[in-house]
């Protein structure tokens, strides 16, 4: 546990010091989020209306753009190859990284988004719905996102090919978790079943990326 | 199968095998052509554009099975390592990825004189053009990897995990897409399919289905004869 | 077949361009499979052995 601890907080701290991935995400998704209104135009009610679906494809690419930082560093300087010689599982490794990303990125992204939400007119009384599954969502992305970044560590034009392949993982919780946090009051119903499903995505991304990405990280390193 | 792990006397087999899955393929293209562009009736809404259907159904079921073949392959390569696995979901991933395409262009083209635009999100095509993303993603793996016994497994983790995804993928575009679209604009093939369509959908789906295993038995000869040319120019540079 | 219905075009187009894909598909899988064919058959006119003399060896 304390080893797992370990990467946890190694990760961590390297994300947050200057030049760390999540500086670059955090500043992507305020860029994101000042840039559509002024490209779209102040119409209030359209803001309105496009808010919820904004804040979530901002939240997945500022996800996306810091993925390559997850593995890549470690595999550059060694310190990977020595990771999978320990007595820590691979498994659990993938699992700390990705817990480490989001800790750092994914969820004060999360967290924040409700109330850059205002700059975009979100409707106040969906506030809480989006909070509320883009926490849980948050983890999955960050999840996703070590997955692949662990099959195309060391690869050259990694960064096209993470895309791609992220874009089908990262297509179902963006569907349900814009209709968790979307829609007015007749719609309640529906976001509830929207989050529980998007709670059921996360459990999956639980399973599957660690068991994944190790098997990837197996490959690349023998 | 332990036989055929043996990529010669698998060539053997499909040297065997070729000429007459190559013949049903051409017999049942002819037949299917025939049964879609002159017996086929019109369709009481859609006209004669409802002939499109039996080249836009069939091609989405092949990019469908090419992918579950591939996935299958995928699994059998990690599970068994059985040495041809790697080869026949690698071959296979072109031939899904160009019907795909065809599945999304037909359907273009199917859709433009029924609902007036060239690409509509609907639930169908959305997961379809999915499906080729997947297929891209797969293929640019085993290009982005310069040694093949790792691409092998690193593609295969790959396919495994966009099989899995798949489902899920058409359960949340369907659902995002009666969220969006309540009433059914347009059923594809009409209310029921009438057997009059249905005969033809079908011949032209077994053709399509003759054609996909003939290519696939085509694409594995090559993937062999690639390896063992591989091997043999580093055997050759190992003597010099 | 109607040869005078209105949207004749896109029914030509779909199979036109299946005809195409397809045909394709078939001559570059074909083509290429031969291609390797010889390749193989040339190295192995020049007698390169067909394992690696290195044990081992990927």
């Amino acid at each position: 546990m304390t080893a797992l601890a370990a990467v946890i907080t190694r990760d961590l701290r390297l994300a947050l010091r200057q030049g760390g991935g999540a500086g670059i995400a955090l500043g992507f998704f305020l860029t994101v989020l000042v840039l559509i209104p002024l490209g779209i135009g102040p119409d209030v009610a359209l803001l309105a209306r496009i808010a919820p679906g904004t804040l979530w494809i901002a939240l997945l690419l500022s996800v996306l753009l810091s993925a390559d930082r997850i593995f890549e560093p470690d595999h550059d300087d060694g310190s990977l190859e020595i990771m999978t010689l320990g007595p820590v599982p691979l498994e659990l490794i993938v699992l700390a990284k990705a817990a480490a990303h989001w800790l750092a990125t994914a969820l004060p992204m999360a967290l924040a988004a409700p109330f850059l939400g205002l700059l975009l007119n979100l409707d106040p009384a969906l506030l809480l719905p989006l909070g509320l599954s883009m926490l849980p969502a948050s983890l999955a992305l960050s999840l996703l996102a070590s997955l692949v970044a662990a099959v195309t560590v060391g690869l050259k034009r990694g960064g096209l090919l993470l895309s791609i392949l992220a874009l089908p993982l990262y297509l179902p919780a963006l569907i349900f978790g814009v209709a968790a946090s979307a829609g007015d009051d007749t719609l309640s119903a529906s976001r509830s079943a929207a989050l529980l499903i998007l709670l059921a995505l996360v459990l999956l991304a639980l399973v599957i990326a660690p068991f994944a990405g190790a098997a990837a990280l197996r490959a690349h390193l023998r | 199968m332990q036989q055929f792990a043996n990529p010669r006397r698998f060539l053997k087999l499909i040297d065997a095998v070729e000429p007459w899955a190559w013949a049903f393929t051409v017999i049942l293209l002819a037949v299917g052509l025939y049964l879609s562009l002159v017996v086929a009736p019109q369709d009481y809404q859609q006209g004669e554009t409802v002939r499109i259907m039996f080249v836009h159904v069939p091609a989405a079921w092949m990019a469908l099975l090419a992918y579950l073949d591939m996935a299958l392959a995928s699994a059998v390569a990690i599970i068994f390592r059985h040495p041809l696995a790697d080869i026949a979901a690698k071959a296979a991933a072109p031939i899904g990825a160009c019907f795909t395409f065809l599945a999304l262009a037909t359907g273009s083209l199917w859709g433009k004189p029924m609902w007036g635009t060239w690409w509509v999100w609907d639930a169908r095509l959305t997961s379809m053009f999915v499906l080729f993303l997947l297929y891209l993603g797969y293929i640019a793996i085993w290009h982005a990897i310069d040694d093949p016994g790792r691409a092998a497994r690193i593609a295969a983790i790959v396919a495994l995990v966009g099989c899995i995804n798949l489902p899920i993928i058409k359960f949340s575009v369907d659902w995002w897409n009666t969220l969006h679209q309540p009433a059914s604009v347009f059923r594809i093939g009409g209310p029921t399919l009438h057997p009059a369509i249905l005969a033809p959908l079908l011949v032209m789906g077994a053709a399509y289905l003759a054609l996909f295993v003939t290519l696939h038995l085509t694409a594995i000869r090559a993937e062999i004869m690639a390896r063992r040319l591989r091997q043999m120019e580093l055997a050759r540079a190992d003597e010099v | 077949m109607d040869l005078a219905a209105p949207h004749l075009g896109f029914v030509l187009a779909a199979y036109g361009l299946s005809l195409l894909v397809l045909g394709g598909l078939v001559l570059w899988l074909r083509h290429r499979s031969r291609t390797l064919a010889q390749a193989v058959q040339q190295l192995e006119a020049e007698g390169a052995p067909r394992r690696r003399a290195i044990a081992g060896a990927p």
